[in-house]
């Protein structure tokens, strides 16, 4: 104690301490917290100067969330959430944080490279853009002289473009269709193609808008919201706004514990692919029960409830609980819960879908929330918003003949390709292909039984010309004649729309940079392909392709959208990066606000929405009340109102799908055993699953992510691992009739005991030094590539092992998706031999799986046999025709 | 009035700066660009007796023959080398940051500007920080001392070789002969590998002209280091993966 400062220490921190009761109550100081900012500004830490800020559409996973770049002395040195954006409202994903680093990886490929040596020797030559582009546009004039000389316009078919993630707003399908070939394979069947035919044919779009922010109760099926899944980052903080802040019920539904168990208030592990037969037991518990919404019904469905309840009447809970070993009593009472909890919803993803008649499913998990009436309601199951730009005209008019690759005709409801079928068409012969291109994709990763894209590639009859896109080397582009790099895509134009929030919006991705070291987009390479292939003009192909750059053509595709232009058009986009501007962010509860505070509301009812009188000018009305115009529905009237209605042909929910019915499906949602369910009692089944810090396959190159996660060992149950010997961290090899890989275990209660779980993402043996951990495998100084980074900062000795060898090719006849959860694998203690990371895979056997995979198509021998209840003449169902799909 | 004395030294000086700027430049176009016709004939004629005498003996496929296949086989180990990914990257960013057009590069690009140079590119993905572009530049300076030297202007060389030393130690000093060693063992033909040798080589000597010794172990030290070490600490090891 002094006499300056009587009070003792003791003293200070009595009243401290006293203090500290009513701290919060003594109003803000000066400083708040840096987080509490909205964001949208950045400084320098070094001179403290504003940093520039470049909106942009992030493209790191498919969600496409707003965010701002802040770029200085030209380079990006950070990337944030853009808080104009409705959908993600300002936040970035771990993923989206690290998308810059992409950008400036030391093994991105930065100028054209043409193969020299043998394919895949690795063997490259650099080349300039000028001298790739002319190489591309002479091997595609080859093909498309063929074509006018024999007067053949299938000989076009030969162009064959295979894609990944195509955000670019229809630039590959005109440049494809400028060129006459139809030959163009997405990526969709290994995604959620079976969801989305699940889907469509119901209520017309492909995906719902789960309200969780509103909601009061979430009955999630195989979606991993809180992870992945779709809509991901939005669709993460809208279910953790509905559980915390609406105290919302969630049951999640999953055979593994992924992190959206964890703030579920219930998780059940079903037995893989009987997602369906729950969904179904638990509309027979609300139909038989009367809890459904029987107005809603009769008025906007195609179904009667006392048809529904005579169709459900074998699904009962008990049914239910002997294919998913989910209690019945559960069963009957989350049915129950979820069908008088208002308002409530369904969301699912991939875990239903994902297998051989995943259609069904997907149908049976919609039908939940028609029964119940929580179609369109605030908190309830709600169609997509999305904004539609289209491409500027001249449009090209495509290809005049089907292409086998591009809609196989064994696969008439597959409205999304089967693109895991085009090395199998290619290798018997089905389909030609003399020019192959591939932007953003990588087959020989990501697909099932990956081992055949590879033998593809690599076979020079079978694509005698091969040219990758890719600013990677990834499996794939290894096995490519020339590589001619896209940039990435921070330096980039496309238009944006994703269905991400309520409230609809349109984004644009921009470069935020100028491509690094001049590069150059993909858009300015196929405008001077289509320059060099048609110079004078006379094969009508540089007319579609006629723009400046890739500004100018995106430019284009916004014009014309109603009322961006009064708000500044295409500028307005450039400098905001989303339209339209809702509202501001409230820093506190992190929702759109007006000025005064209040919560910017969405439209719900949208196909209550009556016609206008300019709608109806032109249309007739048919007897069921479809509202028509040039053959389309536009809308349905109900008691004397035209009414948007939802998108199918009758303009009402379709629960019975006359078109499913004419190839033999059943028209109602079903269940059908399959055949993993009747594996034998050792044998378990493999699902695989994405981790929260990566997209399948292009993120093991970055370096935060892969320090985040770098390894999968296979999850498997301690019942299981006890009774086969095997112990946490133990060498196994995980067998299936297509081959086996070597891998450790992960011995976790987090899985159901029937079934092992590896997630994508690592194991490549190609994606650049770090993706490969090479620099771990061979310790010579020089491998480093001077990336001393790498050197001394990668820890880590493991790069994984990828199970997509050994999945089985087995795709779903209606939604043509491969059944990635339908592999039946046995696992066991490694063999002495074994090292970690073997993988052997055959490709005969992949081919009989193809064999086999068709023999359920509606054409295949099988067909009939699963589908014995289905009332037709089957002795003539519809002929085989190219181009169906729909 | 110059004293015959200082008129001796001078030329001595003129020559040696000429020859200095020739030198790197061959080392520059060797780095920065594939072999092509006119640089073969360069190194079959004028250059075979110097590059043997500097220990960079022209190797036997390069001496007589058809040039198609070689200049293929060549252009193939240049990009395995240099430009492919998995390659040595001949960026300071790279070798320094572990990432492409970082400071590094900003750097050597006001380097050029200041001394009146703008960088142009002949293919995409080249930086101002390629190692090649950086020995041009020291060849640059080199001659412009030599004609500051051969117009009397004393002053203006005494500036330009200050300004060549500062370069060289700043930008190259801490990591180029280090790289080059890296690059030397990883080059699987010859031709490559003995010119990386003799680039390394060239620039230790150069760098042991203008360095005191005492620097000198920094260098040599840092050459051969790369950015401070993360901690390898067991628990954050744990926390970041199964
Ligand atoms: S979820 Fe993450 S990676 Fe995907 S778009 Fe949003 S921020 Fe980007």
């Amino acid at each position: 104690m002094n006499k300056h400062f009587p009070m003792s220490r003791r003293g200070f921190l009595k009243l401290g301490g006293s203090t500290a009761a009513v701290a919060s109550a003594l109003g803000a100081s000066r400083l708040e917290a840096m987080e509490q900012e909205l964001g949208g500004k950045d400084f320098s830490p070094v001179t403290g100067k504003l940093r520039e800020a470049v909106p942009y559409t992030c493209l790191v996973c498919n969600i496409e969330d707003g965010g701002i770049a802040y770029v200085e002395d030209g380079r990006i040195v950070k990337l944030e959430g853009n808080p104009d954006h409705p959908g993600n409202r300002g936040k970035l994903c771990a993923k989206g944080n690290s998308g810059f680093l992409h950008t400036y990886d030391p093994d991105r490929i930065m100028t054209p490279l043409l193969r020299t040596g043998k394919r895949g020797e690795g063997k490259w030559k650099r080349i300039s853009y000028d001298e790739a582009t002319t190489m591309l546009a002479a091997k595609l004039r080859e093909v498309i002289d063929r074509s006018v000389k024999a007067n053949d316009p299938a000989i076009r078919n030969e162009i064959v473009f295979k894609w990944g993630r195509n955000r670019t707003g229809g630039a590959i399908q005109r440049l494809m269709g400028a060129m006459g070939s139809s030959a163009m394979v997405g990526h969709t069947n290994i995604c959620e193609s079976s969801k989305k035919i699940g889907l469509e044919p119901s209520w017309g779009p492909d995906i719902e808008s789960a309200d969780f922010q509103n909601t009061k109760y979430a009955l999630i099926f195989g979606g991993n919201v809180t992870e992945t899944a779709y809509f991901h980052n939005p669709n993460a903080q809208r279910l953790v706004d509905g559980v915390v802040g609406n105290k919302a019920k969630l049951v999640y539904f999953d055979p593994r514990h992924a992190n959206t168990a964890k703030i579920a208030d219930e998780w059940f592990a079903p037995y893989p692919g009987t997602d369906g037969a729950v969904a179904l037991a638990m509309a027979n518990v609300i139909m038989n029960e009367k809890l459904y919404d029987d107005a809603f019904i009769r008025t906007w469905t195609n179904v009667t409830p006392e048809q529904l309840t005579a169709h459900l009447k074998s699904y009962t809970p008990e049914f239910a609980e002997a294919e998913s070993g989910i209690a019945a009593k559960d069963i009957r009472r989350i049915a129950r819960e979820f069908a008088t909890t208002k308002p409530a919803t369904t969301f699912s993803y991939r875990g239903p879908c994902k297998h051989v008649y995943g259609s069904y499913q997907e149908a049976a998990i919609h039908m939940l929330n028609v029964i119940t009436g929580n179609v369109e309601k605030k908190g309830g199951y709600c169609l997509p918003r999305g904004m539609g730009y289209g491409q500027p005209g001249p449009k090209p008019a495509g290809g005049k003949a089907a292409s086998i690759l591009g809609a196989p005709p064994t696969y008439p409801l597959a409205g999304h390709q089967v693109s895991t079928h085009m090395p199998y068409q290619l290798m018997k012969g089905d389909a030609k292909c003399s020019v192959l291109m591939t932007y953003y994709d990588n087959g020989a990763y990501t697909y099932p039984s990956s081992h055949v894209w590879e033998a593809l590639l690599k076979d020079e009859k079978l694509i005698p010309f091969y040219c990758s896109f890719s600013p990677y080397m990834s499996e794939n582009a290894e096995l490519a004649d020339l590589i001619i790099p896209d940039t990435t895509y921070l330096e980039r134009w496309d238009p944006e729309s994703m269905p991400s929030d309520l409230r609809p919006w349109l984004g644009i991705r921009q470069p935020v940079i100028k491509p690094l070291g001049n590069t150059q987009e993909w858009r300015m390479t196929a405008i001077q392909v289509a320059a060099k292939l048609d110079p004078d003009g006379s094969l009508g192909i540089k007319q579609y392709l006629n723009f400046k750059d890739g500004e100018e053509w995106v430019r284009a595709q916004f014009d014309g959208i109603p009322g961006l232009k009064e708000d500044g058009g295409f500028d307005y986009l450039k400098k905001n990066g989303v339209w339209p501007k809702y509202g501001k962010i409230d820093p506190v509860t992190g929702q759109i606000v007006d000025k005064n505070g209040d919560e910017v509301p969405a439209d719900y009812g949208l196909h209550m929405k009556e016609l206008s009188a300019a709608a109806m000018e032109g249309t007739t009305v048919e007897a069921n009340g479809a509202i028509k115009k040039g053959g389309k529905t536009v809308g349905v009237r109900i008691n004397g109102k035209n009414h948007a209605g939802f998108g199918t042909g009758s303009g009402k929910i379709e629960i019975y799908k006359e078109g499913w019915k004419k190839y033999g499906f059943n028209p109602m949602p079903v269940y059908k055993r399959l055949p993993s369910r009747d594996k034998k009692a050792d044998e378990l089944v493999l699902i695989t699953f994405k981790v929260n810090v990566h997209t399948q396959s292009r993120t093991a190159s970055v370096k935060y992510l892969a320090e985040l996660y770098h390894k999968n060992p296979a999850w498997i149950n301690p019942k299981t691992a006890a009774a086969k010997g095997i112990a946490d961290g133990d060498l196994i090899r995980v067998t299936s009739t297509v081959g086996y890989i070597v891998t450790r275990a992960h011995v976790t209660e987090g899985i159901h005991p029937d079934v092992v779980a590896i997630s994508t993402a690592c194991g490549h043996n190609s994606y650049g030094r770090l993706a490969q951990l090479k620099m771990k495998e061979k310790p010579a100084d020089y491998m480093l590539g001077g990336d001393a980074d790498i050197d001394n900062n990668v820890w880590w000795d493991d790069k994984g092992v990828h199970p997509n060898p050994i999945i089985k090719l087995s795709v779903d006849p209606i939604g043509g998706s491969q059944g990635w959860y339908d592999t039946v694998v046995t696992v066991s203690k490694a063999q002495p031999t074994d090292k970690y990371g073997d993988v052997k895979a055959s490709v005969e056997a992949s081919m009989k799986d193809y064999e086999e995979t068709l023999r359920l198509a509606y054409t295949g021998d099988l067909h009939k046999a699963n589908h014995k209840e289905v009332d037709i003449d089957w002795a003539h169902l519809p002929e085989l025709k190219a181009g169906g799909g729909h | 009035m110059q004293t015959l004395i200082e008129q001796v030294a001078q030329g001595a000086r003129l020559d040696e700066c000429r020859a200095q700027s020739a030198l790197f430049r061959l080392l520059a176009r060797t780095l920065e660009y594939e072999v092509d016709e006119a640089f073969l004939s360069h190194l079959r004629n004028d250059l075979l007796e110097a590059l043997a005498e500097a220990g960079a003996e022209l190797p036997e496929d390069m001496l007589s023959g058809p040039s198609d296949a070689l200049f293929e086989k060549l252009a193939v180990e240049y990009t395995a080398l240099f430009v492919q990914p998995g390659a040595i990257s001949p960026y300071a960013s790279v070798f320094e940051t572990g990432s492409m057009f970082q400071e590094q590069c900003d750097r050597a690009a006001r380097w050029y500007q200041e001394n009146g140079f703008v960088f142009k590119h002949r293919y995409s993905g080249e930086f101002p920080d390629h190692v090649g572009t950086m020995l041009s530049f020291v060849a640059a300076l080199f001659e412009r001392e030599a004609q500051a030297l051969e117009a009397g202007e004393e002053g203006n060389a005494e500036e330009i070789r200050q300004s060549r030393e500062r370069f060289l130690i700043e930008e190259l000093g801490s990591w180029a002969p280090g790289w080059a060693k890296l690059a030397a063992q990883a080059a699987q033909h010859p031709f490559y590998e003995r010119m990386l040798g003799l680039v390394e080589r060239v620039l230790w000597d150069e760098l042991t002209q203008v360095v005191p010794p005492r620097r000198m172990r920094e260098l040599t030290e840092k050459n051969s280091r790369g950015p401070t070490v993360i901690k390898k600490d067991p628990g954050f090891r744990k926390a970041s993966g199964l």
